[in-house]
Parts: structure tokens; C-alpha cells; sequence
């Protein structure tokens, strides 16, 4: 079979969503498609990175994919020297970023490069664990420096202290050069990201590798499961909430919890009984950094963390006081969930030959020894980090409002960061001349013009991938990383030959059990209240704090995802089946439709289509009201 | 060791008829193959149908003997173990099946090369269809397949010959083939079961296309399965004469031939069997009824051996990743990932 000739559509082809035209003008030429480089480009695999920016870039959120542009990739082809690859490179398209990984196959220079990579990839690989305590210490600290950042509208007048303290330089110079430092510290921890990460992958990978070469049949998730952590940072939120929650039923103060009144509601009522008072004293504490804790993927504002919006925090710990009011036991089974991991590796090991349990169990070990960065560092960085420097944003959006430069605090994510040094300087100028600058209404302007571009976006449903797929996917970061592999590929070729009408959806097997129900299309968290008991849930990508619902839902469809996405692990966890990486589901599937979902082979069948009625109006709206 | 197995045990005589229960594997060149997997079975505390075992001694007398025909003391002794079989009702089903001593060898898996009668019933039909399988036995072309098949040291050094196995016939509701390893890639985490209705004869035939189970060892998960297309089984006749081929009505081809528990089970017994036996094992279960469970439903094994691997569908080792780690200081856990991720191994395409 030629599947070599098999390719998606041409990226210079793609049309502009009506409403969108311009567009191009709201992210840097560098990140687009461009003439210079077309009988390369096209010729390519452009992935749409699903897994960290299922929605459209805003042009300030576009710094995340930015700095890990530079990191992951310095890493892999200059400080790693990785033989097999270099850099992922990156283009938007209508507003969504596609990905391209790059191969090495000349042998010589893989030769050349695999003395240096030894050496230097060993060295971490020996003192893995020293290294990984320093890492913290590293991300803490980083993180502490970003909290101590601050931005304030500029004052009337210059303060008195610049004066006295003949400081000699000024507010307005104090904000511009705090900006700098802003975007310092998320370069910097752009680098502590991926810093391990891109070995610690590979020892997973290798580890997967040997299993399957032993075990044709393993899934994904067994390996995944003799690896992975039980006492993960990265469950901390949700354990804290079931902490809380049985200690609120302790207090006498569980009715309040689940009276259905709102997290401010809630929080006054507490306020006035002295149990109350100890209960919202227990939660201060928590707060930091256990809400710092993304709806979202981390790589966009607009998903807000608990800290911002405690109602998805607040929804699971009423559910929790109920359960625990009932006599459930809400901890989890640490050793009950250690013992069955063992029981796993064991095993395996027991089918073994003896001059492969050596091997086995040598590759187990370290690819247990690096897994807690991987499942950890997603706390710190993507949670902790991100959520904090996206509110410091907003402060800083409201320095320019004040200025009288924008509308709205969130105007700033329309903007370019490098924008934002543009309009910062306008700023300065406007408060140093004392008079209205040339260009007052300029930004303002063009923030409304992208707003309207930006839901043009988001009514287009960006494509898997583009243009044409390699022989075979090899570079290992978009393996393991990614998730995206030679059969995620012809699983995408497929789906868009048929049209996305398919009644049969074939996406990674992510966690065994097969479940008929119905669906819920659920592209955003905020959309989660309407999700019902016993129903399918059908998303671009689940977030960790996505994990309050899983007690509710029947199996879970996820269009992203890879080998251990946050839907396939909680998914394992709450026992429920799973199948991530469909590529198109949340496209082709809609709320309402019959589906079964076999969580062993990764099909999802749909049984039973829901379509409304030609002419009528889609549910919910009322017509001629 | 079931009542039963006592009782023939007590009225067997001289070397001519074995309990199946004592056939051991340096007893081969005795009462052959089958009869060691039999024994091997029973001595595995698994559920096995009623039998014992003419020995290859029997033969070998009867061959001196052929014009005579058999003598009395053989059939004394067959129709005694015959007897045994009887002690919950008389004239039970049974059949009767050559056990030569190069059958059922790792080495050379021609089975069906030899006599199977099914549904014998009766003192004079047993003895009618022992002296078939020897004769059968005494075909010329038989003996040039057994001489090219060089038996060696799995036939014990004893004279070649055949032994015929009598065993009582369960009336199966469902049966098959089931691997404790994948037949074809050889993956040793799997159970693969093979199920149809009625009697395996279908199955092992290849008459009709069977359920499909794969079991995972570890964690007891069903890892796939596949429905299978059974339109045929063989049913034991009225009366216990004999096996009869019905139609298998659409309703019941549509439907798995057996249940998720039933799956479940037969894939404890493989393990089971793994753990006693040795890995890489090929073994023919059903689940039915027979005379020694007093009609009772149970899942009983009636053969094991190891898997003959098709030499088209071995995986190939050379595939397999070298040396892997923990051979020599250069290959830890930390070259292996290094080596991986450099492009050596197979996977990355890039090497």
C-alpha cells in the first residue's frame, strides 16, 4: 500500500474563516507560512498542537508557545544534541498553532552528534534524583520572583522618594524594566520545563519499547500504569478537596457546602459561625499553591485556575461532603493502588526469560526514577507558574486601561507581548508629555478588530494536521511528548477521507471497559454544568481539575491526548473507559448521540445519531420570543 | 484420583491397559503422547474425562497375534477398563483415539494423522475400534511419516507403536483450542481461546471459524475478542451413538459460544497450567457434561501439548532489540535509553 502519497491539506490552501480576513496581522511573520519557504513547507507534516493550545492563540498568550519554541528545541539540538532530531518548528493557521517536527537521518551527522549527546545526556541520567531536588528549589524560587512582581497604574506625580533617595530614575522607568523581568522569568521557566523532561520521555519511551518488543500485546496503559507515581503532586488539589471536605463535615459546617448558594455565598455564611471561621482558616493555607490549579491546559488566560474562579473547586466540595455524609470513604487507596503496580511489574517480570528480567527491571527502575518529574513538573509549571504570570497580566492590562490606552483589563491578551513594549512606551511618553499622544485610539481600534477576528476562529474547526506525513513518525519528542505516532496518522488520513461522517472513531486505547451512553460535547470547563449523570464526555482535552466530573461520567472521549494524558490517567483512576487522540471527535460527534466507547481498542461506534430536525431551532432557543 | 479412576485401577491387569492418572512423561514410549497430556492434566488437579489407556505393549501383541486376532487376555483387560468407564451407567459414550508415541511432541504436531472414533458405545464397539486404530497403525503410509518423523529420545527408546486412549465423551455445549502464549506473535502475557458449540471436532477441523478471546494473565482484562462465524456442531447422537453435525440456528451464531465467566475460567485454567506444566502450551477443553460428573456441567481439558509454532509465523528474534540492558557495563539501563534515543534501535527508522 502507497501510503506515502497520502497527505492532508496543502497549508498554504487553507481558506480564511469569513470574518477572520487580516488576521495574519495579529502574529509575528516568523510563526507564519510564508512564500520564502513554501516547496519545503508543503511538503511537510504540521500537526495542530491540540494537547497544550486546543483553542486559538491569543496574541499575548502566544509568549507559552514562544518560549518553548526556543527551550524544547535549544535542548534538543543544542544542549542535548539529540542524533535523531532538531528543533519542532511552529506556524499559526487561523489562529491555531501547527507543529512540525525534524528528523536527522544522515548518518554521519548522527554519528558526529552521539558522542556529545552520551556524555551529556548521562550526566543527568547519573544524578537524576540531586538534579531533580535542585529543580525544585529552581521552579520554586523562580516562581517566588514572579510573585514578587508587581505592576501599578503610574501616579499622578513621581513620589516623593525618587527625590529623596536622588533615585535618579522613575516609575515609568520602573514598570518598563519590570515588564523585562516579567518576561524573563517565564523565558526562565520555559527552560526549567523542559530541562528534564525531554530525557525523561525517552527513558519512558525505551522502557515502553521493551515491553512491546517482549509484549506485542501491551497497551499503553499497562506500562503506564507500572510506572506511574501514586503520591503525585499533580492530585494534591483534588486530595486537599476531599481533605477539606471531611474536615467541614467534622466542623458541623458540611450543610453549608452543599446549600447551592455560590463560593462568595458560601465563604460569607462560613464567616459566621466560629467553625466556620476554622474551616475557611484551613482553606486560606491550602490556597497556595493547591489552587493555583488551571481548568485549562496552563497555555491559555482564559482558562482560569481555581484561585480565580474557586465554582469548579467549590461544585466538587459540596459533591464531597455528600459522599463523605454519606459514609464513603473518599481517600485514595494509596497502598491498595502501590500494591497493584507491583503486582503488575511482577507480572510481566514472571513471564520473562531470566536473561530478560535483568533488563526488565533495570529500564522499570529509571523509568521510575525520572517519572515524578513528568507527572510533577506539570504542577509547578503549567499550574503554578502560568496561572500566577497570566493574573500579573491582568494587572498589567489594568495599568493600561488606567493609562487610557485600552477598554479592559483583558484587552492586553490581543496584544503581542512585543505589542505590549510598544504601548507600555506610549504610556511613558503620554504621562512624561502630559498631553494626549498621536495614537491614543489606535489600540483600542485594532483590540476590537481582533476580538471580532478571534471569534472568527474560533467558529472554524482547525484540521488535525496539514500537509504531507513522513513514511513513518520517529522524532521522539512528537512520540512521546505528542502522542503522535504512524497509526495516529492513518487514524487522521482516514477520518478526513470520509469526511468526518464516519459512524466509527478510532482514537488511542486509554483506559480498558467498553460503555454505551450518551453524548455530552463539552469544549470548555465552564460548560461542565450541564454535563448529566451516566453520559459520554466528548472534549478537545481534559485538565486535571476536569477531574471533579469523572465520578459522574460513563467513559470519556478526548480529541487530544497522548501516552499520559490527564484524561487517560484519571480515567484509569476513576476505572472508567477512555479513548484520547480521535483527532476530530468533539468535529463529528455531537451532543446527544448514542455512542459506545471501547476504552480496550480505542473504537468509538456511534449508535445512534442525534441530529435536530432540518429547520428547527437548535434546542434552547426560544423563536419569536 | 476419582472413584472412578480407582475402580479401573483395581480391575486392570498386566501391562496391557494403563490409568491415565500414572502416565507420565518417561512412560511415553508406553501409552504415547496423549496419555502423557492426559496424565499431566489429572496430575495438574484439572477435570479430565474418564479414561484409561491400551498401551503399546497391547499392540505390539496384537501385531504378533494378527491372524489369531486379539487374544482374551486383551480383551479381558480392555473391556475390564471399558467396565471401570461404565460405573455410572451402562454402555457410556466414549471415545477412542490413537496415542502414538511421536504424536503430540513438541517436534512434530501431526495430529489427525491417526483414528479418532467419537461416540463408541459398549464393551464390543470398544474393542471393534481399538483394533481400527491399530490397523490404522500398521498403514504403510503412517509408518513412512513416522519413519521420516525419527521419534528419538522423546519415544523413551521403547519400541515404536501405538496406544489407544478410551475415554468417556462429554457432551459438549461449547469447546476449542486455547493458547497460553499468542500462536503467532508469540506474546507470552496473552491466554488466546478458540471457542465454537458443540463438540471440538468443528474447531479443530477447521470447519467453522471460532470465537476469538484474548485474556490478559496479569491483570485477568479481556485484551480483545472476535466473534467467530459457527454455523456446524457436532453433538453427540441420541443415544450416545455416534456424533451428528446440526445447523447452528443465526440467533446463536450472532451470539458468543460461551459466557465472560466461562472465558474468565478457562483462562485461569491455562495459567494453572502454565505454573505446572511449563510455558507455551496448546490445550483442547470443553464444557459439558459427562457420565463421572453425574451430568453435572463442568469445563474439562482433554488435551495439552506444547505450541507448535508455525515456522511462517515465528517472530523472527533477530527482530528483537540486541543485547538489551544488564549485558555488560555498556549496556545499563542508561546506554539502552541513550542507544534508543541515538537511533539504534528498531522503531526509530532512523538508524
Amino acid at each position: 500500500m502507497d501510503q506515502g502519497r497520502r497527505s492532508f491539506r496543502n497549508p498554504f490552501e487553507v481558506e480564511t474563516p469569513p470574518g477572520a480576513e487580516g488576521w495574519e496581522s495579529m502574529y509575528p511573520t516568523y510563526l507564519q507560512f510564508g512564500e520564502e519557504l513554501r516547496e519545503r513547507d508543503e511538503q511537510k507534516l504540521w500537526f495542530f498542537d491540540q494537547m497544550h493550545n486546543p483553542e486559538p492563540l491569543y496574541p499575548f498568550d502566544l509568549m507559552m508557545p514562544e518560549s518553548w519554541l526556543v527551550s524544547l528545541n535549544q535542548y534538543t539540538t543544542r544542549v542535548w544534541n539529540l542524533p535523531t532530531a532538531l528543533g519542532i518548528e511552529h506556524r499559526i493557521v487561523n489562529g491555531y498553532l501547527y507543529l512540525s517536527p525534524n528528523v536527522i537521518d544522515d548518518p554521519a551527522a548522527m554519528a558526529e552528534r552521539e558522542p556529545v549527546f552520551a556524555e551529556r545526556a548521562r550526566h543527568y541520567f547519573e544524578n537524576w534524583d540531586e538534579i531533580y531536588a535542585n529543580w525544585v528549589d529552581k521552579a520554586t524560587d523562580c516562581i517566588e520572583r514572579l510573585k514578587a512582581i508587581g505592576f501599578e497604574p503610574l501616579p499622578e506625580r513621581e513620589p516623593l522618594d525618587t527625590v529623596l533617595h536622588a533615585r535618579g530614575t522613575t516609575t515609568a522607568f520602573e514598570l518598563l524594566s519590570t515588564y523585562s523581568r516579567y518576561l524573563e522569568n517565564m523565558h526562565e521557566m520555559a527552560y526549567y520545563h523542559f530541562e528534564m523532561l525531554n530525557l525523561a520521555y525517552g527513558a519512558y519511551l525505551t522502557f515502553l519499547e521493551f515491553c512491546r518488543s517482549h509484549f506485542p500485546a501491551i497497551t499503553d496503559d499497562l506500562v503506564a500504569r507500572m510506572v506511574a507515581g501514586i503520591d503525585v503532586i499533580l492530585y494534591r488539589p483534588d486530595a486537599e478537596l476531599r481533605r477539606l471536605a471531611k474536615r467541614a463535615v467534622e466542623l458541623g459546617v458540611g450543610g453549608v457546602l452543599t446549600s447551592g448558594a455560590d463560593p462568595d455565598g458560601v465563604q460569607a455564611e462560613l464567616a459566621n459561625s466560629e467553625a466556620g471561621r476554622q474551616w475557611l482558616t484551613d482553606l486560606e493555607e491550602v490556597k497556595d499553591p493547591w489552587f493555583y490549579y488551571s481548568t485549562g491546559s496552563g497555555y491559555c488566560h482564559a482558562k482560569r485556575a481555581w484561585i480565580d474562579d474557586m465554582r469548579p473547586p467549590f461544585a466538587a466540595l459540596a459533591d464531597y461532603v455528600r459522599r463523605v455524609e454519606r459514609g464513603e470513604d473518599l481517600s485514595r487507596p494509596l497502598d491498595q493502588l502501590r500494591a497493584e503496580r507491583e503486582r503488575i511489574a511482577d507480572g510481566y517480570r514472571s513471564l520473562l526469560d531470566d536473561d530478560e528480567v535483568a533488563g526488565f527491571d533495570s529500564l522499570l527502575a529509571l523509568a521510575r526514577q525520572v517519572f515524578p518529574f513528568v507527572e510533577n513538573h506539570n504542577f509547578y509549571v503549567e499550574h503554578w507558574h502560568h496561572s500566577i504570570f497570566f493574573n500579573k497580566a491582568r494587572d498589567l492590562g489594568a495599568v493600561l486601561v488606567a493609562a487610557g490606552l485600552l477598554d479592559t483589563d483583558d484587552d492586553i491578551f490581543f496584544l503581542h507581548r512585543y505589542e505590549v513594549y510598544r504601548v507600555l512606551y506610549e504610556a511613558e511618553a503620554r504621562w512624561a508629555l502630559g498631553v494626549p499622544t498621536s495614537s491614543e485610539y489606535t489600540w483600542r481600534e485594532e483590540v476590537a478588530r481582533r476580538r471580532q477576528i478571534y471569534a472568527a476562529f474560533e467558529k472554524w474547526n482547525p484540521p488535525p494536521a496539514l500537509g504531507v506525513p513522513p513514511e513513518k513518525v520517529t522524532e521522539p519528542i512528537t512520540v512521546t511528548l505528542f502522542g503522535i505516532n504512524t497509526q495516529t496518522i492513518d487514524r487522521w488520513l482516514a477520518a478526513e477521507e470520509d469526511g468526518g461522517t464516519a459512524d466509527r472513531l478510532l482514537g488511542l486505547a486509554a483506559s480498558p471497559g467498553t460503555a454505551e451512553g450518551v453524548a455530552r460535547v463539552v469544549n470548555q470547563v465552564e460548560e461542565l454544568d450541564q454535563l448529566e449523570d451516566g453520559e459520554i464526555l466528548v472534549c478537545p482535552l481534559t485538565a486535571p481539575s476536569w477531574s471533579i466530573v469523572f465520578a459522574r461520567i460513563a467513559a470519556a472521549v478526548s480529541d487530544g491526548g497522548g501516552i499520559m494524558s490527564h484524561a487517560a490517567i484519571v480515567s484509569r483512576e476513576y476505572g472508567l473507559p477512555a479513548v484520547v487522540a480521535t483527532g476530530v471527535g468533539t468535529r463529528v460527534l455531537h451532543t446527544g448521540d448514542r455512542l459506545r466507547v471501547d476504552g480496550g481498542t480505542g473504537v468509538v461506534t456511534v449508535l445512534e445519531r442525534a441530529l435536530p430536525p432540518a429547520g428547527t431551532a437548535p434546542a434552547g432557543e426560544v423563536v419569536g420570543a | 484420583m476419582t472413584d472412578l479412576h480407582v475402580a479401573a485401577a483395581q480391575v486392570m491387569g498386566g501391562d496391557y491397559v494403563a490409568v491415565t492418572e500414572n502416565c507420565l512423561p518417561e512412560h511415553v514410549g508406553h501409552v504415547g503422547g496423549k496419555a502423557v497430556g492426559l496424565g499431566s492434566l489429572l496430575q495438574a488437579g484439572q477435570q479430565v474425562p474418564a479414561s484409561f489407556v491400551v498401551t503399546a505393549r497391547a499392540y505390539r501383541e496384537y501385531q504378533r497375534g494378527q491372524t489369531r486376532g486379539m487374544t482374551p487376555e486383551l480383551r479381558t483387560a480392555i473391556a475390564g477398563g471399558y467396565a471401570a468407564l461404565c460405573v455410572h451407567g451402562a454402555d457410556v459414550p466414549v471415545a477412542v483415539r490413537s496415542s502414538a508415541v511421536v504424536e503430540d511432541s513438541a517436534e512434530a504436531s501431526w495430529a489427525g494423522q491417526f483414528q479418532t472414533f467419537l461416540g463408541v458405545s459398549g464393551s464390543a464397539e470398544v474393542l471393534a475400534r481399538v483394533q481400527e486404530c491399530w490397523a490404522a497403525a500398521l498403514d504403510p503410509q503412517v509408518g513412512a511419516y513416522r519413519a521420516s518423523q525419527q521419534p528419538g529420545e522423546e519415544a523413551g527408546g521403547d519400541d515404536s507403536g501405538v496406544a489407544v486412549i478410551v475415554q468417556e465423551l462429554v457432551d459438549a455445549r461449547a469447546s476449542g483450542v486455547m493458547f497460553t502464549r499468542h500462536p503467532e506473535t508469540g506474546d507470552r502475557s496473552l491466554v488466546v481461546i478458540e471457542s465454537s458449540y458443540g463438540l471440538g471436532e468443528a474447531v479443530v477441523g477447521g470447519e467453522v471459524v471460532p470465537d476469538l478471546f484474548e485474556i490478559n494473565k496479569i491483570t485477568r482484562e479481556q485484551h480483545s475478542s472476535r466473534l467467530g462465524s459457527k454455523h456446524t456442531e457436532y453433538r453427540l447422537a441420541p443415544g450416545g451413538r455416534g456424533v451428528e453435525a446440526r445447523p447452528v440456528n443465526e440467533a446463536r451464531q450472532q451470539a458468543w459460544s460461551i459466557s465472560e465467566p466461562e472465558v474468565m475460567a478457562l483462562a485461569e485454567v491455562a495459567v494453572a497450567l502454565e505454573a505446572k506444566i511449563g510455558r507455551g502450551l496448546d490445550v483442547e477443553w470443553a464444557i459439558g457434561s459427562a457420565p463421572s460428573t453425574h451430568g453435572e456441567e463442568a469445563l474439562f481439558t482433554l488435551q495439552v501439548r506444547p505450541i507448535t509454532v508455525d515456522p511462517r509465523r515465528r517472530q523472527d528474534r533477530r527482530q528483537r532489540p540486541a543485547a538489551g540492558p544488564g549485558k555488560g557495563k555498556d549496556r545499563d539501563a542508561i546506554g539502552h535509553i541513550l542507544g534508543r534515543l541515538s537511533g539504534h534501535d528498531p522503531g526509530t527508522g532512523a538508524g
